[in-house]
Parts: C-alpha cells; sequence; structure tokens
C-alpha cells in the first residue's frame, strides 16, 4: 500500500521527520518497503498485513499515527447537499446472490460536468499510483474521484454512465458459466457462476468487487451518474480475480473485506467530492439494500492478562488510553478488566488476545526484554537421527557427496522401478517443477539424474547419496512415507553389497543379510538383488540395465542402492553392550573346497558355522576360481580361512585340525564338496 | 651369580653397545652391531638376559628393573645412531635424492555432507541444548493438520488450490481442493501432532520438506526446509520467547546478538511478530514467531486459561545461503559435486 506524505497531512499533523514515521510505523505494524519522491511529495510504501485491511486506506494509516504520536485524527466531511428528486421514486437495486454480495448502497447525481480533475487530486493521486505504473494517467473528474475515496477510505466505488445503464434498476446476481463480459479495459471475459455481476436490463454491467464494464463508463459526454458503494464476498472477489487474473486496487480490498459501517459514508463522501469538482445536483435518499453492519460485540480484556502473555506489566490508564485511541469505544473498566467495543473498520478483534496484541504493538515490543531466565529442560537426541548420523558417516567415509533432490518427478520415473510398490503413485494437479508432479515411489531415478547432470557437468567421479521419503499408497489415511537410503555409484556390485554390510556393522546388527534375485526393469539381467533382513525387504541393490542408463542418457556403467532405514532404525543396536575378548592365541586353518557351481556361499557359510562349533571365531571368505581342466567343468573352488580361539585356554593344533575335518565331513556329505589336498 | 656382578655385567653391556653405536659409519655397520647387541636369538643383551636366572629370588625385582632399563638405553642409542645415519645419507646418498617429500601425498576421498543437511545439524544442535527436543511428522498432511487445527478456516486465501500442492492418486480423479490431502505448507502441522498426543510441557522442534508452489528463481523453490519451534507450559511470556530467540541467535552466530519484534500476522499465532536480530550494524529478518493462538491450544485440547506458548519459524534455505554467501537457491537441488565439495 502506497501513502502519500502530503496526503496523510489532511487527517493528522506530521510533525516527524520522514524516517522517523517509516521506522516508528515499521515497529508497529506497517512494514516499511520502501519509499519515493514523487514531484513534492513522498510515496511511502507500507506492507500491510492481510488482518489489517483498515490501513489499505489514507485514513487507516492516519489512524495509527495518530495513535503512536499521540495526535487527533481529523475525519473529511460526508454530508453532501441532495437537492434532486428522491431516488427511489426512479430506480431499483436488488439482490439475487446474497451469498456474493452481502451489501449495496446506489446514490444518483444528475447533470454533472466531466473535465480533468483539480491539479491538487491528480497530484496526490500520482503520488499513490505512478510508482506502481509509470504509465498511470488521470483520467476525468468523477474517476478521479471514485479513486481518491478508494485511497482515502479503503472502499472501493464505482460510477456508471446512468444514460448507458437500461431499464433504471440494477441486479446484483451470479454470473452464468461462460457468460461474456466486456470490462473497463476494452477486453472481453468469461464469466462463472461463482463470479459476481452487476446487471441491468440487459446485460451485466461490471463485474462485482473487480471492475467496471465498459458499456457505462463514464465519458466526456457523461451528465448522469450511478455512484456505487457495495461489499462484495471476498472469497468470490477472489476467485474472479485469481480466475481472470484480473486484480485491481478494488478487489485487493473486497478480498480482505471493508469496513461494514463505513460504506454509506464512503459513497456521501464521493458525491459530496462530485458535487464540488463536477457540479450536477444529488438525488434525494438512497438506496440501501442488503444486510446492515453488524453490531460488534464487546470484550473483556483481563487485565492480568497482559502480565501472562508478555511478560510485562503495562499501566491500565495506559491500556485505556491505547484501547480508546484506536477506535474502541464503551470503554468499562474494573481493577480487574477493561470491556470495550471494538471499532467496525478492524474486524480482527473479537477476542482480549486480539486486544493483547493491539496493547503490545502499540506500547512498543521494544519494551518486552530479552533476558530473562528460561528455565532448563532435558532435550534428547532421537535414535532416527542417531542413525541417521551414523549413515552419514559411513557413506561420507566411502567418499559418497549427499543430494538433497525434489520430492517430486516426472511420471514416467516411477515405472523405472516399482519394487517398493505397484501401486499408481499419488500425484498433483500442480507440478512442483516442469512436467514434475507425482509423488517419487523410489530416489533412484531422481539421483540417476542428478548423475547425468554431473556427467554433463563433467565432473570426473560422481558418486551420490540422499535420505529422505518416498511416499507410497495405501488404503489408510495418509499414505505411508518410508524412510530411505539410496545410493548411486560408479563402483562393483559387490563394492555396493560391502557398503550395506559396513553399515550393518556400523549398526550393530548381527542378523545375517540375505539375498534374493530382484525382477526389475532397472536391473541389468539377474545383477539385481533384494536385500532381507529378519525376513523383511531391506532394500534393492543391484547394476543399472543398459535401458535405464538410456534413460537417464547416462554413459558409463552405474550401480544402484536402495535401503528401508525404518528396518535399519529397528535392528540397530544402539548402546552396544561390552563383550570380554579372549586373552589366548588364534589358530587359522585356510581350507579350498571344490564345489558345483550351483551352490552359493550362503549355502556353504550355513555349514560352516553349524559345524565349527564354539571356537570359531570367524569364518573369512578368500576367493573364488576356477579350473576346469583339473576340476571338471561346472565346479569352481572357494577358498576361505577359519580363525578359532577359546575363551580359556590355548588351542591345540591337533583341536584346530580337528575342526577343521569336521567341517570338511559336513561340507562333503551336505554339499557334496572336496577338500582340495 | 650375584646382583652385583649381574649390575656389573649389564653396565659394560650398555657402555660397549653405546660406543659400537657411535662409532658406526654407515647403516651396514650399524646393522651388524644391532644383530650383535639386541637380536633377538645370540644378541648380547638376550644373553645377559639368560644370566638372570642365576640371580637370587631376593635380588630379582631389581635385577629385572635394572635389565629393563639398560635394553630400553641400548635401543635409544641405537635409534639415535640409525637417525645420524639416516640424515646424513639424506644429504650424501645419490639414491636418497630419489624421495621427494615435496610431491603430494595420497589423500582420501571424503564425502560431503549437503549444506542444508549441515545447517540443519547445527541447528538441531543448538537448539538441543536449549532443551528442544526434535519431533517429526509427515510430509503429506490432512487439511485438519495442515490449516484448521493452525486456525487457517476454508475461507483462507492460504487455502487456495493454486497456493498448494493438493494430491489425488493418478487415474483416479483429478486432485481438488475438496481433497483432503496436501504435501504440507509448513512444519507448524507437526506442532499440532506432538500436541494432540502429548500434555505439556511440550518443548520441541521440528525441521524437513515443506512444499509451496512457487516458480523456481534465485530466492524461491517449490520446496524448501523450514525450523519451527514450540514451547508450550504454564507461564510462558514473550519474554521468554524473546530471550530464547536470543540464546538460539547468539549460539548461531557466536557473539551476543540483540533481537527485536515486529507485529505481523500469522493465523497460528496471536500476537505474531517478525524477529529481527542485530548483526554487522544492521537489522536482518530471522523469520516469524509469535504466542500459539488460544484457537489452537483448543483445537488439540489444551485449556489456553491453564497453559500457553510460543511458537517460531525459519527457513533453513535463507539461513544457509546468508552464511555461505549463497547467492542462487537453485545450487542446493542441482547437486553439482563441485557444488557440495564447497561446504
Amino acid at each position: 500500500m502506497l501513502v502519500s506524505w502530503n496526503w496523510l497531512k489532511n487527517y493528522v499533523a506530521l510533525d516527524m521527520e520522514l524516517s522517523e514515521l517509516e521506522s516508528r510505523l515499521a515497529m508497529a505494524g506497517l512494514n516499511h518497503e520502501g519509499t519515493t519522491a514523487v514531484g513534492d511529495d513522498f510515496a511511502i510504501d507500507l506492507e500491510v498485513t492481510s488482518n489489517r485491511p483498515d490501513c489499505l486506506g489514507h485514513l487507516g494509516v492516519a489512524r495509527e499515527i495518530s495513535v503512536l504520536w499521540k495526535q487527533p485524527l481529523t475525519l473529511p466531511d460526508a454530508q453532501p447537499v441532495a437537492a434532486g428528486p428522491s431516488i427511489q421514486d426512479s430506480f431499483k437495486i436488488r439482490i439475487d446472490a446474497p451469498e456474493l454480495c452481502n451489501r449495496y448502497i446506489g446514490r444518483i447525481i444528475r447533470g454533472v460536468k466531466i473535465k480533468p480533475s483539480p491539479q491538487w487530486l491528480q497530484d496526490q493521486l500520482a503520488t499513490v499510483f505512478q510508482p506502481i505504473n509509470k504509465e498511470w494517467k488521470p483520467v476525468n473528474n468523477v474517476v478521479d474521484i471514485s479513486n481518491y475515496v478508494l485511497m482515502e477510505t479503503g472502499q472501493p466505488l464505482h460510477a456508471f454512465d446512468l444514460k448507458e445503464l437500461f431499464g433504471n434498476e440494477v441486479v446484483v446476481r451470479a454470473a452464468t458459466d461462460e457468460e461474456a463480459f466486456q470490462a473497463i479495459d476494452h477486453r472481453s471475459y468469461k464469466l462463472d457462476k461463482r463470479m459476481c455481476v452487476i446487471a441491468d436490463k440487459e446485460s451485466a454491467i461490471a463485474l462485482g468487487g473487480v471492475m467496471g464494464g465498459a458499456e457505462t463508463e463514464v465519458s466526456d459526454q457523461t451528465t448522469d451518474l450511478f455512484i456505487e458503494a457495495a461489499q462484495f464476498e471476498p472469497l468470490a472477489v477472489r476467485h474472479a480475480a485469481r480466475t481472470l487474473n484480473l486484480h485491481s486496487p478494488s478487489s485487493h480490498r473486497f478480498e480482505r473485506g471493508v469496513d461494514p459501517a463505513a460504506i454509506d459514508w464512503a459513497s456521501r463522501r464521493c458525491c459530496q467530492l462530485i458535487l464540488e469538482l463536477a457540479g450536477g445536483k444529488l438525488d434525494q435518499d438512497v438506496i440501501d439494500v442488503g444486510n446492515p453492519a453488524p453490531t460488534p460485540e464487546a470484550i473483556v480484556l483481563p487485565l492480568a492478562d497482559l502480565k501472562r502473555i508478555l511478560g510485562i506489566e503495562i499501566p491500565p490508564d495506559e491500556v485505556e488510553r491505547i484501547l480508546l485511541a484506536l477506535g474502541n469505544d464503551s470503554l468499562q473498566a474494573t481493577d480487574e478488566t477493561i470491556s470495550v467495543t471494538p471499532p467496525s473498520w478492524r474486524p480482527d478483534l473479537t477476542r482480549s488476545i486480539d486486544l493483547v496484541e493491539e496493547v503490545a504493538r502499540i506500547h512498543g515490543y521494544d519494551q518486552i526484554p530479552e533476558d530473562v531466565s528460561v528455565p532448563m529442560a532435558p532435550s534428547h537426541r532421537t535414535n532416527a537421527d542417531r542413525v541417521q548420523s551414523q549413515v552419514r558417516q559411513v557413506l561420507t567415509a566411502a567418499g559418497f557427496d549427499e543430494a538433497i533432490t525434489a520430492s517430486m518427478v516426472p511420471t514416467e520415473w516411477t515405472t523405472t522401478f516399482t519394487s517398493w510398490t505397484s501401486a499408481a503413485p499419488l500425484v498433483s494437479d500442480t507440478p512442483m517443477l516442469k512436467g514434475a508432479d507425482t509423488l517419487r515411489t523410489s530416489l533412484i531415478p531422481s539421483l540417476l539424474d542428478t548423475r547425468q547432470v554431473n556427467q554433463s557437468l563433467g565432473n570426473p567421479l560422481i558418486e551420490l547419496f540422499e535420505t529422505a521419503n518416498i511416499y507410497l499408497p495405501n488404503k489408510a489415511s495418509l499414505p505411508g512415507e518410508q524412510w530411505t537410503l539410496a545410493v548411486t555409484s560408479g563402483q562393483s556390485f559387490f563394492q555396493l553389497k560391502g557398503l550395506v554390510e559396513t553399515l550393518l556393522d556400523k549398526l550393530k546388527i548381527t542378523e545375517p543379510l540375505e539375498v534374493t534375485t530382484a525382477q526389475s526393469d532397472l536391473f541389468a539381467g539377474s545383477q539385481g538383488v533384494e536385500l532381507q533382513l529378519n525376513g523383511k525387504t531391506l532394500g534393492f541393490l543391484g547394476d543399472v540395465s543398459p535401458t535405464s542408463l538410456k534413460q537417464f542418457s547416462l554413459r558409463s556403467a552405474t550401480s544402484v542402492l536402495e535401503l528401508n532405514l525404518t528396518l535399519l532404525l529397528e535392528a540397530a543396536c544402539l548402546v552396544p553392550q561390552f563383550v570380554p575378548q579372549s586373552a589366548y592365541p588364534v589358530i587359522t586353518r585356510d581350507l579350498n573346497i571344490i564345489l558345483q557351481e550351483a551352490v552359493r556361499w550362503s549355502e556353504l557359510e550355513k555349514v560352516v558355522q553349524q559345524t565349527g562349533g564354539q571356537f570359531l571365531e570367524t569364518l573369512q571368505y578368500q576367493e573364488t576360481y576356477r579350473d576346469p581342466e583339473r576340476d571338471g567343468e561346472g565346479t569352481k573352488r572357494i577358498l576361505f580361512s577359519l580363525t578359532l580361539r577359546s575363551h580359556e585356554r590355548t588351542l591345540t593344533g591337533k583341536e584346530a585340525d580337528e575342526i577343521r575335518d569336521d567341517v570338511v565331513q559336513a561340507i562333503t556329505t551336505e554339499l557334496n564338496g572336496q577338500l582340495l589336498a | 651369580m650375584d646382583l652385583t656382578q649381574f649390575l656389573q655385567l649389564l653396565d659394560e653391556l650398555t657402555a660397549s653397545a653405546v660406543s659400537t653405536f657411535e662409532a658406526a659409519q654407515d647403516l651396514e655397520t650399524l646393522e651388524a652391531a644391532r644383530i650383535d647387541f639386541l637380536g633377538s636369538k645370540k644378541g648380547q643383551l638376550k644373553s645377559a638376559q639368560k644370566q638372570f636366572g642365576a640371580v637370587a629370588k631376593e635380588d630379582r625385582p631389581t635385577a629385572g628393573q635394572r635389565f629393563n632399563e639398560t635394553k630400553q638405553g641400548i635401543e635409544a642409542a641405537f635409534e639415535q645412531a640409525q637417525q645420524r645415519l639416516q640424515s646424513a645419507g639424506e644429504a650424501g646418498d645419490p639414491q636418497d635424492q630419489q624421495f621427494d617429500p615435496s610431491l603430494p601425498g595420497q589423500g582420501l576421498q571424503l564425502g560431503h555432507l549437503h549444506p542444508i543437511t549441515q545447517t540443519i545439524e547445527e541447528l538441531k544442535d543448538i537448539m538441543g541444548r536449549l532443551g528442544f527436543s526434535v519431533a517429526d511428522g509427515p510430509e503429506i498432511e490432512d487439511v485438519w493438520h495442515n490449516f484448521e487445527a493452525l486456525n487457517i478456516p476454508a475461507a483462507h486465501p492460504a487455502r487456495d488450490p493454486i497456493d498448494n500442492f493438493y494430491l489425488a492418486v493418478a487415474n483416479a480423479g483429478k486432485a481438488s481442493p475438496s481433497n483432503d490431502l496436501l504435501l504440507r505448507s509448513q512444519t507448524s502441522t507437526v506442532q499440532i501432532r506432538v500436541m494432540e498426543n502429548s500434555e505439556p510441557p511440550v518443548r520441541i522442534i521440528s525441521l524437513g520438506r515443506v512444499y509451496r508452489p512457487d516458480t523456481a528463481d534465485a530466492t524461491h523453490y517449490p520446496m524448501f526446509h523450514q525450523m519451527e519451534g514450540l514451547l508450550v507450559d504454564h507461564q510462558v511470556t514473550m519474554a521468554d520467547l524473546k530471550s530464547v530467540l536470543r540464546l538460539f541467535a547468539t549460539s548461531y552466530l557466536g557473539e551476543d546478538v540483540h533481537i527485536r519484534f515486529r507485529p505481523s500476522f500469522f493465523p497460528f499465532t496471536e500476537p505474531s511478530v517478525e524477529v529481527d536480530y542485530h548483526w554487522n550494524d544492521q537489522w536482518v529478518e530471522f523469520g516469524g514467531a509469535g504466542m500459539v493462538d488460544p484457537n489452537v491450544l483448543k483445537a488439540v485440547g489444551y485449556d489456553p486459561q491453564q497453559v500457553n506458548g510460543f511458537a517460531f519459524g525459519l527457513g533453513v534455505e535463507r539461513l544457509c545461503m546468508r552464511r555461505h554467501g549463497i547467492t542462487d537457491l537453485r545450487e542446493f537441488y542441482k547437486n553439482d559435486i563441485r557444488f557440495l565439495h564447497q561446504f
């Protein structure tokens, strides 16, 4: 809201410096956005919060100034002399859509002379309109006056050329869908039934609260005026302004609500100025339809609330002064309470807490201390935070950089990898970024895309991870959000698998990690696996297929990993317990076993663990190699080591050999393996 | 052998070893001398140790202590001689010129945490020290938690479809404002969930992603991160709010700073204020704050006459940009590795 320094002087004395005015208003709730010099005047840009429509006019701002500087506020006159016949004899107004328009007031002035408005009026309007629109020019005396009263009071007004208005009647009704309307900007708009129009006998002549029509526009030939002052419903005006992208000073004010008790005052003020500056005769009486202004209800402010909420004492007489100066009336005070009736222009004042805020902002928030002692309280770190921190430690130590990518992705990305869910993903009507309107069901596509971005930037090493939610639709009231870790890498399958094992080790998860083949177009051949922990899906791991590499324009081999972090959190041991270590030496035995290709390490591992007995400390895989000429086709040799140790004594070589022999025996029996001599 | 003899043997051994090591003129001679004295099988020290058994039992502690001292002394003399010969070699031996210590070391390839994560971790740290625990909540919310309970009625412009990401299941009809689900537009939703499920005192922060349909530019992105704080208890005042925020700003900036309140408007707080802190001779915008609106307290089943509280919120990106001199918000979500490596 731009206010004119000179204009404000009409209502309140400005004895302070401009800069003092700016900063004091800012500290009382009208944030100062900047000041522009216009001629010999200043346009002061004040940010008006949506709860303060009263400050969308100069009078409201002047009232704030009068309260802050304890100066009297002078209201202009609004008593036009009516010399014509009664309007009620010649004109009718009807509201057919009370849900779109609460109140409508009409007056008629006949015999005006349209001409340029006087310089002082042009100057004041220029101050508040030109800084926003360099092309702004005054129109004529009548249009300028209606704009003047708008900027004075915050009440929009509209003057129609009465002779262009057919049938001596206006009806306030809902528009019909697809109804065409030509606005004063001489562009045509298609309306819908949630918008409010003012219609004469023939057609819509104004889009209520937003803009007048071209047909009844006041022109140089106009002699008779119909003056509208109304209260349109905020939602209807907002809908129209947004749908048609037609934002005006009027729509801005109706959206926030006008002072219901000042509509008639603004109408009279407008007529008075027209009579003064354009001549003519005002019809007697007024047509005022719709609901009159409600009487505001009294509010009781318990004085103890001031200290209870603000933490400071404010003397009751200061509280009374502030409340009265702001326009509250019917003040009644007791030792414990102050009761007032709030002014009609302050719809935001309905509760005692609202009065507490009023008193506080005028008394000054600088009065509130910033050094009281706040009681101490315990706070704890959540287990999720601890796990997240350990995961990040492992990943950054392993050389992975953390990415943060958008939660919404293009729909086609959600079909790349559907292993977490096959349900249709959630979508929004509003895309987050171009084409990205679908909530992701995996982080992997986002990271593949980030990999491509870095590839195009020529970054040599692209190792990325992200921890974020993925969104899994389900039948519950809120969709599932799965806390997830994803990795994309140029490293091998087994390097990424090793990363998972390191993570489990770091989180002291001792349950075995199991793998099964995962079917997904994302993975190359059988190179994708599902990882399981305690029989639950921990995640997926694999090398990206050529098709998917192509989808994301990736040139080099890429592996991916995605884990359910909540499952890791459940399994993590965050407070490890001490285990005494054996003081006795270790004995190792290396084994080289010939096995059929189909036998997996996991099977071999299981047999060894089962037969190794209490002294088997670790089982360490070494390597696999193949020698078909000596061992036959379809076989492999697996080399591994046993580490044996007792907690009670030094094991003998003989004992170690016996354990080895037991293990070999079991492998031979159960897996048909042979020890290579 | 008595103790005196054993000790004498040790003294002679030390003297002999020290003079032999000092006399060595190259590393080979020194190595031979080392084997002679310190060799693990036939070294003279080993031989001396074997005499230890012959010392009378009551003298053994003394003998043992002296033996260890001797051993340490001889080892130290060896190391000294070795260093002397090695450093001489550096200057003199042409072969050792191949060793170029000015070559770069073999660094570790460390990963980097995203600057937003680093900022969030610092905020959690500071607020944790001030007694605020981290609370979490869903990103997909219903209108009750995102609007109604926060005193944002149906007619409020903030609920407009074009200002929110309302959701629907794909292919199951278009998303519309009557739809109950949306991506949260603020982390205040977590406050409601925490208060609904616990009794005062409540002292929490919530951090996370929030979503508003802004066109991406240097200062806007449709997804960003917020930190929201909430303290509800008996007898909480705006002075407490100002003091906590001052402690926070002072902790974050590392110097005593002052706090300023400017009146503002948020549906879920009354009174509402914008918070500035004073830094480098100017007031810097910090975030929004206020006393929790009685309607919010009622919505979660608290009695506003019995308890009250304060809430504050701030944008993580803005804080991070100011601290690191980042000028374009989009950098955060491009994830250029060269950008990530700067932090």
